[in-house]
């Protein structure tokens, strides 16, 4: 291999390998693979660029193609094949040609190949391909055979391939796989059966019991294929799981004391398991305050011998001061782990300073003290030249923010929003400063500016939703008549002036012409200025068609507040301009304000009343005004309306009905009848049916429906309810659509189901209130309108000491559990430590006996619920039924 | 239910279970109360948003995978492995690669292992030429990620002896068995070095034996063949 591109690769991870000239493959390994494979990874690696390299794919592909497809083909050259194509696929090429030749491999006795095939199978296929169901069968028999290799194999790929579908034809197997004599198997099974529960909870409900009981298998990798699994049942819900605490203490403590062997990683005693019980003791204690006091003395040991662990040792502190963070609080605890956080934000390692940035805002979640030693830290990697520790940082402080900081966080996110890149990160962060400067808002007018300015800045990557949020807090005001009135004017003012500026962002221009077309006379322009202003942002504004029809709406609400209703000339032509338009959307907006000009001042200020948008509209649902046509149309012979299900079946279907009634799919063994031409009398006239109603129903049910709503389709309007039949849209067909009162219900369904969901009601804002939830020094100091240097600023607002003390009496100290005695463990690792109860059965019973956790009361005396605290929740996992049932 | 009027359809704000920011959610804001006080008194019935948001939260795809992919890549962005435990399709697996490639490979040495990517986390560490870089969930232990990586690098160099990028090009799929045993379905599956190393032993041992017809019918190899 001459080229550089190799060369490069040749250089080993680790020690310098003395450097040979031929690729050969490697010291434990032999040369097994034909020239072609190795040619064509050389020419990969070789390729200059990506054109380069799909020419030789795409050779590579008719090459597979061909050769696989030959018939006689020898298993050894199969198999290279598919290495090949896995190749090939990796690159990102199709290689869906050769997919089912994977899936063969499977059925093959051959073990290697067997395995190869699994491999190749899972690597190609995810859950939801159609080839899934032909490895199922495969995989159902090579989880019976006695080769333990195959059955590692199926049990892989069943943990890659499963669907909901699949669990049930492959779960009583797998089930007793777990009692298989070689611990890889058993490890494996348990592998499947929690994959199984993340796919489709329901489908192993049952087997709960199964994961506590390989929590005490003899081997230590088994329990901790168990532990995963556990920790997913215990996010989903910890109640039933209370009483397994004593064992994952157990278990923890027993590991921390060294007495897994075999399992240290770097000196530390099984760090990844450690992590895992870290993780699952979170989950437990969280706002548990009984619990949480049983895990004190083990985190404490878990956190001191974890600082001197090096890399894992860190992140077993780390993980430590999450686990902390989330159970009922310990002070004592909380001291280690502030010390801890110290240590890492205080590195020069950018991971620990990623980490300790991340823990900080855990702690300081509970205590804000915490946060006052590290400002300055804080306010260094604000200037990072990392983007990731900068966006941690602003996660940091998104979480610190309270109403006195909110001014400078918002305005560090905003300078942040303009040096970032990445549009992910962007989109967040102008979410956050949405949902910030609304929650904290100290006035509405610093809330409509840092809108502006985000907007300006992050135009592109804000969501409608916090426009919309805008707009609602304009239109609804505070409910302070005066306040509401500047607030009003000062927003029409600035926009207007915005309106100057080319190119705004559609959002912001959104919100410009909803507001000015509502508010915009209290500027002290008169609405026919104001209509020339936005007909004029119509020729500016590059977006088209909805900019347009805002436009004109906002020109008609404009209309509707002058003194004798009228459009200002330019808007008159705009609208007649979009009469004429290829957009739907633009033609009706243009024909309904234009009719409804026609009509008379009281019905126009009726449709279009000023400032009166956050106003309840009274629905009608049963459409009682639509009463007097129905009984009109019943006085003139139109039928009743019949719900569906109890109409005649329709004509063609009754002709066989008549034969005779007949029990559906019953057999019949009697010939049927030969066929027979109707009989007509061609000597009567064909019936009339124009005379009368009465006399021919013409009312088809299904045709009736489907002209009336294709009739009425073109003049549904949202304003149905207010504005009635007699604006003259209504399509003169529809008057003679049958009374159907069913379907009018529908209908209203169709016209205001969205009124109804998009209530801004239901929107709730957050509650404005839950600035000092934690009681602890937080009484908002007045936020200091002075700002003389950002820097200067930021320090004195983030600096939140001076609170009263953390609780003290919180929580049982720690002392009394390291003086306690360990309880008594015979040589050897026992998984569930002496005296702990076994975890099968009998604690179940023990803790239920014992009075249930109480809400854990504060020193404060507050009581909290668990979700009320904030910081007691786990991580990761939410109930989502929480936040509303709460 | 408010009037609407002819203004664009307003979307409602639907809130997102966000991470740490129970404690808002349980109350309404003064607005918010007055808002919905409005509209009992206008006989109107709660509205249905926060029901459509119980459905959603229902419905959603399974979570709590801690591990979403692993992608080994050289220096040139050149994929030499890619294991997905999402199922992603192609055509998601190749605008990822890219993004996440150019993404790692634009940042300078010093900085720290972990970029955000969407909503997820991504870890990397560097080898020599070789990116390891493993996407987690956002709110997974970065460190121990790290050291995940280190894991299966450390074991890695045991089985190929001093491990290079050249081992790893050509002999990709013993690679693949390797990570299928320290990695299951997006979780660490095994975390005993030694173990791994005697199991992915023993089954090559196997696999040879199996070759030349000398094993037994459970799948142990004949002692004396």
């Amino acid at each position: 291999v001459a080229s550089a591109a190799s060369s490069r690769a040749r250089r080993g991870f680790g020690r310098p390998r003395t450097a040979g000239t031929m690729p050969p493959p490697t010291v434990g390994v032999a040369k097994t693979k034909s020239k072609e494979f190795y040619d064509i990874v050389r020419q990969i690696g070789e390729c200059k660029n990506k054109s380069d390299e799909d020419v030789i794919m795409r050779r590579e592909v008719m090459t597979l193609r061909t050769q696989m497809a030959s018939p006689k083909l020898e298993k050894t050259k199969m198999k290279e094949l598919l290495i090949r194509l896995m190749y090939v696929d990796m690159l990102g090429h199709d290689a869906s040609f050769g997919y089912i030749h994977a899936v063969k491999a499977t059925h093959e006795s051959d073990i290697s190949m067997k395995r190869l095939g699994y491999l190749a199978t899972s690597a190609f296929l995810d859950e939801h391909h159609d080839l899934i169901i032909l490895i199922v069968n495969t995989v159902q028999q090579d989880l019976k055979t006695d080769n333990y290799l195959a059955v590692c194999a199926a049990l892989t790929t069943v943990c890659r391939l499963v669907n909901e579908e699949t669990i049930p034809a492959v779960l009583t197997q797998v089930v007793d796989l777990l009692s298989h004599r070689k611990e890889q198997v058993r490890k494996k099974a348990v592998m499947a059966l929690h994959r199984f529960h993340q796919r489709s909870p329901s489908s192993v409900a049952h087997l709960h019991g199964k994961f506590r009981q390989m929590l005490c298998d003899k081997d230590p990798s088994v329990m901790s294929a168990a532990l995963c699994a556990l920790h997913d049942l215990i996010l989903a819900d910890a109640t039933p799981h209370k009483n397994l605490i004593p064992s994952f203490v157990s278990i923890l403590k027993q590991i921390v004391e060294h007495r897994l062997h075999n399992y240290d990683y770097h000196k530390v005693p099984a760090p990844f398991i450690q992590i895992k019980l870290l993780k699952i003791l979170a989950a437990l204690g969280t706002a548990d305050k009984a619990a949480s006091t049983e895990m004190y003395s083990v985190l404490s040991t878990c956190l001191k011998r974890g600082d001197s662990g090096g890399n894992v040792g860190n992140a077993i502190v780390y993980e430590c001061v999450r686990t902390a963070a989330s159970i009922y609080p310990s002070p004592v605890l909380l001291e280690h782990c502030a010390a801890a956080v110290s240590r890492f934000i205080a590195s020069s390692n950018h991971n620990l300073k990623y980490v300790g940035l991340d823990s900080l805002s855990c702690i300081v979640n509970i205590n804000p003290k915490y946060a006052a030693e590290h400002q300055m830290t804080v306010v260094d990697c604000l200037e990072d030249a990392d983007e990731s520790i900068r966006g941690k940082t602003l996660d940091l402080l998104y979480r610190m923010t309270k109403s006195h900081n909110v001014e400078v966080v918002v305005e560090k996110m905003i300078e942040f929003l303009k040096t970032s890149t990445d549009k992910h990160v962007r989109e967040s962060t102008a979410a956050r400063i949405g949902e910030l400067a609304e929650r904290y808002a100290p006035t509405t007018q610093w809330f409509i500016d840092t809108m502006n300015a985000m907007f300006a800045i992050g135009g592109d990557v804000v969501k409608p939703t916090v426009a919309h949020n805008l707009m609602r807090l304009i239109g609804e005001g505070s409910g302070d008549v005066g306040a509401d009135e500047t607030l009003r004017r000062s927003a029409v003012n600035s926009y207007l002036k915005l309106l100057q500026t080319p190119k705004l962002p559609k959002v912001l221009l959104e919100v410009i012409l909803w507001v000015v077309g509502e508010y915009g006379t209290l500027s002290g322009r008169s609405p026919g200025e104001l209509q020339d202003v936005l007909c004029g942002v119509v020729e500016t504004q590059p977006d088209g068609a909805a900019v347009t029809s805002q436009a004109m709406t906002a020109c008609a609400k404009l209309a509707a507040a002058s003194a004798p209703p009228a459009l200002s000339p330019a808007a008159t032509k705009l609208i007649e301009l979009a009469a004429s338009s290829r957009d739907v959307n633009k033609q009706q907006r243009s024909h309904e304000i234009v009719a409804l000009l026609r009509e008379s001042p009281a019905l126009i200020s009726a449709a279009l009343p000023v400032d009166r948008s956050g106003e309840e509209l009274g629905v009608d649902e049963n459409l009682s005004f639509m009463d007097a046509l129905v009984s009109k149309a019943l006085a003139e012979g139109a039928s009743p309306y019949q719900p569906v299900a109890e109409r005649a079946p329709p004509p063609s279907a009754a002709g066989f009905a008549a034969s005779g009634p007949e029990p559906v799919g019953a057999l019949r063994f009697d010939a049927y009848d030969a066929p027979q031409m109707p009989a007509r009398d061609y000597g009567a006239p064909p019936v009339r049916v124009d005379a009368s109603r009465g006399a021919y129903d013409p009312y088809i049910p299904r045709e009736e429906t489907a002209t009336a709503a294709t009739a009425s389709e073109p003049t549904l309007r949202r304003k149905e309810g207010t504005w009635g039949a007699d604006t003259g849209f209504v399509s003169t067909s529809a008057p003679a659509e049958p009374p159907v009162k069913d379907e009018k219900a529908l209908l209203a369904d169709a016209l205001f189901s969205g009124v109804t969901t998009s209530s801004p009601a239901a929107a709730a804002a957050p509650p404005a209130a839950a600035d000092d939830l934690f009681g602890l020094g937080l009484a908002a100091p007045a936020p200091t309108t002075s700002v003389s240097s950002p820097l200067d600023d930021i320090l004195s607002q983030l600096s939140v000491g001076g609170g009263p003390a953390p609780p003290a009496g919180g929580g049982v100290g720690l002392e009394g559990f390291l003086n306690a005695p360990a309880p008594p463990v015979s040589g050897g690792f026992d998984l569930l430590g002496g005296g702990a109860p076994a975890p099968t059965i009998v604690p179940q019973f023990v803790r239920q006996n014992a009075p249930a956790p109480a809400a854990p009361v504060r020193t404060d005396g507050m009581v909290m619920s668990p979700g009320m605290d904030g910081v007691s929740r786990p991580r990761g996992k939410k109930d989502p039924f929480a936040d509303l049932l709460g | 239910t408010t009037r609407r009027d002819l203004v664009p359809d307003r979307v409602p704000r639907v809130r997102r279970a966000s991470g740490n920011n129970n404690a808002r959610c349980e109350r309404a804001s003064p607005r918010d109360r007055r808002a919905r006080a409005r509209a009992r008194a206008c006989g109107a019935r709660p509205s249905r948003s926060r029901q459509l948001f119980v459905f959603r939260g229902a419905s959603e795809e399974e979570s709590g995978r801690m591990i979403h992919f692993a992608l080994l890549f050289s220096r040139q962005g050149k994929v030499r492995l890619s294991k997905y435990y999402k199922p992603y399709s192609q055509k998601e697996r190749a605008k990822m690669v890219k993004e996440v490639t150019t993404q790692i490979l634009a940042r300078p040495s010093k900085l720290c292992n972990v970029v955000e990517h969407r909503n997820l986390k991504l870890v990397y560490r560097r080898y020599a030429s070789l990116y390891f870089c493993v996407a987690v969930d956002d709110t997974e232990n970065e460190l121990i990620v790290l050291e995940i990586i280190q894991h299966y690098v450390e074991i890695l160099d045991k089985y190929f002896g001093n491990v290079c990028e050249l081992d790893l090009i050509f002999n990709f799929h013993k690679a693949y068995y390797i990570l299928d045993e320290v990695l299951v379905a997006g979780e660490l599956q095994e975390t005993s070095k030694k173990l791994i190393a005697r199991l992915v032993a023993e089954q090559d041992q196997l696999v040879e034996a199996a070759k030349i017809g000398a094993v037994e019918a459970d799948g142990t190899p004949l002692q004396n063949p």
